[in-house]
C-alpha cells in the first residue's frame, strides 16, 4: 500500500471541474445554465477567491448579486457532494458561501426577510410564538407540558404551524403515548435555528441554540425527538458547532424512534392492504444518513412496499430546501412536479415521506395536479393504522 | 446579438456576465499568466434547442463574421471549448434527447448533447448495449466525445468510437446541414476528431452491440510496474478482454516511499464458457509475473470506479496532465521518464495506461501541483511539454491538440495537418468554427502563436522550474 501525502484538502481547488454534479443537479435540470450547476458555482467561487482564500471584494461587489442568485437558487439537497469526484463537500461549501454573503448583505431580499421574521417573532411565520401549541386544541391531541420528563418531542416551525400537517404532531404524540414515554413539549419552543443557518446568518442562529438547549436541559431530558429533518439537522450537528460542545441529549429522527419501537417488539402496527412508495427527504436521508429506519418501519406496515425510481442516497429534491420555495417559488414548483410525477410512476396508493415540508410540498403538488394522490408522514400512517388518530 | 436573440428566442441566450466567466473554461486551470494573451471571455452564450438553431447561429456568424465556439460536456482538458478571441459558445447539452431506436438492427440515433451515461440508463431494459464509451461517461456528451478522439472502456475490443457510428447529422460552418458517412464528402473519418474546427455534430446514429451472457471485472495487482506490463501484454496476447488499464502512482513527497504498487484492472465478457476461459488464463499470467488477483468483489468495485479516473486530484489540488498515444513496446520507458520527471520537478505522479490494441495505448499522466502557486504552477506546466516531446519522439502522439498541445501537432501528425488546414479552408472561408485551435493559435491581438516561439518558452520555464 502506498502513503498519500498528508495534505490539507482545499475543497474548492480541488474540483476536477469533472461535470458529474452538473447532470444530477435538480436545479441545473431546469434551469441549464452552466451557472446554476454546482460546477459553474465553483468555478465562479475560485475567481473570487485570491491567494490564501481570501475573497476578493472588488470582484464580490461587481458579481455579488448574481452569485448569490446563484447560490440562493439551490436547493442544498447535497446530491453534488454524492457524485463528487474528488470526494468534496460541496454542501459545506454552499454553506459557506451564503454566510459570506449574509455578511455583505448580498442575499435576496426574502432570505433578509426572513431572517428578521425568525429573530423578532421565533418562528418562520411571523406568528405570535404562543401559538406555537395551537395544534394541540386543533387536533385535541393529549399532550404533555412537564417541568422533567424523559423525551421531548420537539416539534418544529413547519408542524405546529402549517394546517396541512399539523395532524403528523397529532399522530407522533398519540404514538408516544400507547407507548408510555415519560415526555412532552417544550413549554417555549424556538425555532430551530436550521432557516437561519442556510440564510448564512450563523451568528443569529446561535441564539436560538442556546435558547433550546437551554429549555431541553432544563427539563432533563435524555432524548429529543422530532419529526422534522431540518430540527433534526439544527439539533444534531449544527448546535454542537454553533455552541462549541456538545449538547447533553442524544437527538433522535421520529423514524429511528418508531423503528427501535418495532424492532424490540413494542410496537406491532397491523399490515395494511396498500400499496406504499417512499420519498426520501434529503436532509434525513442522503445528509444524514437516516435511510434504512424509514424503510424498516414502512415494510412491517405493508407487503407491497415500492422504490421509486431516484431512492435512498439518491433521491431528489422536493424543492422546499436551501429556501428555494422563498427565493424562487416558480422554480420549487417544477422542481416538486418531477418528483411528485417520479413517485405517482410507482402506480402507489399513497406516498409516505417523513419530512412536514416535503409533505406539505407533495400535498400542494397533489392539489395542483388534481389527481388526488394521498400523501402523508410515516407517523401519520402508523397512528391511523393503531386506529389512535 | 439582438439578431440571435430574435431569431432563438431570448430564454436560450445568456449575456450574463457571471455566466460568461463560468463558460470561459473546460477541464484544466489556464495559468494566470497565460490568460491575458487570449480573449477568453464569451459575448454571449446560446443553448440551442434544435439542429436548425445551431445552423441559424452559423450562418449569423459568417455574416457579422464571430466565432462561435461549440461546447459538449466541457470535460475535455486541452482548451477545445475555451474561445480565444470571444466569439459566442454554443452550450450543445441542451439537445439531448434520444432521436431514433431501431431495436431489432441495434442502431440508435441520438442527438450530440446526450450524455454517455443516460444512454447506458435508457438501453437497461434492452437486449443491447454501447461497444465503447469514455471514462468520462457520468458527464461527457456524445458529440463531445466525435469531436475529441473517441478512444475509451470497450475500444479495446470493439474498436473506437468512429468505427462504431453508422452516420450523423452535422452542421458545416457554412450553417448547412449535411448527413455523412463513410461515403460521403466530406466523410465520417475525416470529421471525426476535428475538435469542433470543422463542423459541429448534432446527431449520430450509434452501432450497438448485444449484451454478453457476463461480464466479469478483474483486477491484478503487482510489487512492479515492469511485471504489471509484461503481464498486461501476455494477457493481450492469449485474451481478449473488454478493457484493460494499468495504473500506477509515484509519490515523491513522502519521506518513507519508494516504489508504489502497481496494479491493472478491466473486464472480459462475452459468452459463460468463453469468460471463464479467458479468467483462467489471466489467472496463471497474472501468477506467472508474480501478481495476483484480488477477489471479484473488489475488482468490481474498481470497475464501478472506473469513470473517476482524477480522484487523486484532491491531494494537489491541482493536476497538469496530457494524454498520448504511444505503441505499447515504449510504455515502460515513457513511464520511468515520468517518474524521473517528477522526481525533478517534485512533484506525484499517476500514469494510467489504457490499452486500445496489442501494439498501441493511451497514456494519460498526472502531475499533482499547486495553481495557486501561479508562477510556480506555470513553470511546472512545462513538464507537460516535456512529456509529450519524449512520446513523440518514442512514435507517439498527443491524443488531442485543442489550445494547449496545437505546436505539437506539426511534429506528431504533419500530414493530418495539412490536410485539416486544406479542408478548413474549403469549409470555413472567413474561420468562423472554434478558430484558434489545433492547427493555428492567434493572441488576443490576431498575431499568431509560432509553435517554435511557445516552444523555447516551455522549456525556458521548465530551466526555471528545476533550478528554483
Amino acid at each position: 500500500m502506498f502513503i498519500l501525502p498528508k495534505l490539507h484538502l482545499e475543497n474548492v481547488f480541488a474540483c476536477a471541474q469533472c461535470g458529474y454534479c452538473v447532470k444530477k443537479c435538480p436545479t441545473y435540470y431546469f434551469l441549464g445554465w452552466e451557472s446554476a450547476s454546482p460546477r459553474g458555482k465553483i468555478f465562479a467561487l475560485k475567481e473570487f477567491l485570491g491567494n490564501g482564500g481570501k475573497l476578493d471584494e472588488q470582484k464580490l461587489r461587481k458579481l455579488g448579486k448574481p452569485l448569490s442568485t446563484r447560490i440562493f437558487n439551490c436547493t442544498l439537497c447535497g446530491l453534488c457532494k454524492e457524485v463528487c469526484h474528488t470526494e468534496i463537500d460541496v454542501l459545506e461549501i454552499w454553506l459557506k458561501i451564503r454566510e459570506i454573503l449574509y455578511e455583505h448583505r448580498l442575499v435576496p431580499q426574502g432570505v433578509i426577510k426572513l431572517s428578521e421574521i425568525i429573530q423578532q417573532s421565533k418562528n418562520i411565520y411571523m406568528m405570535d410564538n404562543v401559538s406555537r401549541t395551537d395544534w394541540v386544541t386543533y387536533t385535541s391531541a393529549d399532550v404533555n407540558f412537564k417541568d422533567s420528563a424523559e423525551v421531548v418531542y420537539f416539534v418544529g416551525c413547519i408542524t405546529s404551524f402549517s394546517g396541512r400537517v399539523q395532524s403528523i404532531a397529532q399522530a407522533f404524540s398519540s404514538i408516544l403515548n400507547s407507548m408510555n414515554e415519560d415526555w412532552t413539549l417544550l413549554k417555549d419552543e424556538w425555532c430551530c435555528g436550521h432557516p437561519l443557518v442556510l440564510s448564512g446568518g450563523i451568528k443569529e442562529a446561535r441564539t436560538f441554540a442556546l435558547h433550546n438547549v437551554e429549555m431541553i436541559e432544563s427539563i432533563g431530558a435524555k432524548k429529543v425527538v422530532t419529526g422534522c429533518p431540518g430540527c433534526y439537522i439544527a439539533l444534531k450537528h449544527e448546535y454542537p458547532k454553533l455552541l462549541g460542545k456538545k449538547p447533553g441529549f442524544e437527538v433522535l429522527h421520529s423514524t429511528q424512534l418508531l423503528n427501535s419501537y418495532i424492532t424490540s417488539g413494542k410496537l406491532a402496527v397491523p399490515k395494511a392492504d396498500v400499496k406504499l412508495t417512499y420519498h426520501d427527504p434529503c436532509e434525513l436521508g442522503r445528509i444524514s444518513g437516516i435511510i434504512q429506519e424509514p424503510r424498516m418501519v414502512l415494510q412491517s406496515i405493508t407487503d407491497t412496499f415500492i422504490e421509486p425510481k431516484y431512492f435512498g442516497r439518491e433521491s431528489i429534491c422536493c424543492g422546499s430546501g436551501g429556501l428555494l420555495k422563498l427565493v424562487n417559488p416558480y422554480l420549487a414548483d417544477n422542481l416538486a412536479q418531477r418528483r411528485y410525477e417520479i413517485l405517482t410512476s410507482t402506480n402507489a396508493d399513497i406516498i409516505v415521506s417523513a419530512c412536514p415540508a416535503c409533505v406539505q410540498t407533495f400535498t400542494q403538488t397533489a392539489t395542483t395536479m388534481q389527481d388526488g394522490k394521498r400523501v402523508i408522514d410515516i407517523s401519520q400512517l402508523i397512528a391511523e393504522q393503531l386506529s389512535l388518530i | 446579438m439582438n439578431e440571435v436573440i430574435n431569431k432563438l428566442g431570448q430564454e436560450y441566450v445568456s449575456v450574463d456576465l457571471l455566466e460568461k466567466l463560468v463558460y470561459s473554461h473546460d477541464l484544466a486551470v489556464l495559468p494566470k499568466f497565460v490568460k491575458p494573451l487570449f480573449d477568453t471571455t464569451p459575448v454571449a452564450i446560446v443553448r440551442p434547442k434544435t439542429t436548425e438553431h445551431i445552423a441559424e447561429i452559423m450562418r449569423l456568424a459568417n455574416e457579422y463574421r464571430i466565432p462561435v465556439i461549440p461546447r459538449g460536456g466541457a470535460t475535455w482538458g486541452f482548451g477545445g471549448t475555451i474561445p480565444v478571441k470571444g466569439g459566442i459558445i454554443l452550450d450543445l447539452t441542451g439537445l439531448n434527447r434520444i432521436v431514433h431506436f431501431d431495436e431489432k438492427n441495434g442502431l440508435l440515433t441520438v442527438e450530440c448533447g446526450a450524455v454517455w451515461e443516460d444512454i447506458m440508463h435508457f438501453l437497461r431494459e434492452t437486449r443491447w448495449k454501447l461497444p465503447t464509451y469514455p471514462s468520462s461517461a457520468l458527464s461527457s456528451t456524445v458529440g463531445g466525445w466525435a469531436a475529441t478522439g473517441g478512444i475509451g472502456y470497450g475500444s479495446l475490443k470493439y474498436g473506437p468510437f468512429l468505427k462504431n457510428v453508422v452516420k450523423a447529422t452535422v452542421v458545416l460552418p457554412s450553417g448547412r446541414i449535411v448527413v455523412v458517412d463513410d461515403k460521403s464528402n466530406p466523410n465520417l473519418s475525416q470529421l471525426f476528431g476535428s475538435e469542433g474546427i470543422l463542423c459541429i455534430f448534432a446527431d449520430l446514429t450509434l452501432k450497438l452491440i448485444p449484451k454478453s451472457d457476463v461480464e466479469v471485472p478483474f483486477m491484478a495487482n503487482f510489487s512492479n510496474f515492469a511485471n504489471a506490463l509484461m503481464s498486461a501484454q501476455e494477457v493481450l496476447r492469449l485474451t481478449s478482454p473488454h478493457s484493460l488499464v494499468l495504473k500506477a502512482f509515484g509519490f515523491v513527497r513522502t519521506k518513507d516511499y519508494v516504489e508504489s504498487d502497481t496494479y491493472f484492472f478491466g473486464c472480459v465478457d462475452g459468452n459463460r464458457y468463453e469468460v471463464y476461459k479467458q479468467y483462467l488464463t489471466l489467472d496463471n499470467i497474472v501468477n506467472r509475473y508474480r501478481g495476483y488477483l484480488v477477489p471479484e468483489d473488489e475488482a468490481r468495485r474498481e470497475w464501478e470506479e472506473r469513470f473517476y479516473t482524477l480522484k487523486i486530484k484532491k491531494w494537489g489540488p491541482s493536476i497538469l496532465g496530457n494524454e498520448f498515444i504511444i505503441p505499447t513496446h515504449k510504455i515502460l520507458d515513457m513511464v520511468k521518464y515520468c517518474w524521473q520527471l517528477g522526481n525533478q520537478a517534485h512533484l506525484d505522479v499517476e500514469v494510467e495506461v489504457m490499452f486500445i490494441s496489442r501494439y498501441k495505448a493511451l497514456m494519460f499522466q498526472l502531475f499533482l501541483c499547486d495553481e495557486r502557486k501561479s508562477l510556480r504552477y506555470l513553470m511546472s506546466a512545462a513538464i507537460t511539454k516535456k512529456v509529450l516531446d519524449a512520446a513523440i519522439k518514442a512514435g507517439g502522439k498527443p491524443y488531442g491538440y485543442g489550445l494547449w498541445n496545437f505546436q505539437f501537432m506539426e511534429r506528431a501528425e504533419p500530414e493530418k495537418k495539412r490536410e485539416l488546414k486544406r479542408i478548413k479552408r474549403m469549409l470555413d472561408p472567413w474561420n468562423v468554427l472554434n478558430p484558434g485551435k489545433m492547427i493555428e493559435v492567434r493572441l488576443r491581438l490576431g498575431f499568431p502563436l509560432p509553435g517554435k516561439l511557445y516552444s523555447m518558452f516551455m522549456d525556458g520555464m521548465w530551466f526555471l522550474r528545476r533550478v528554483m
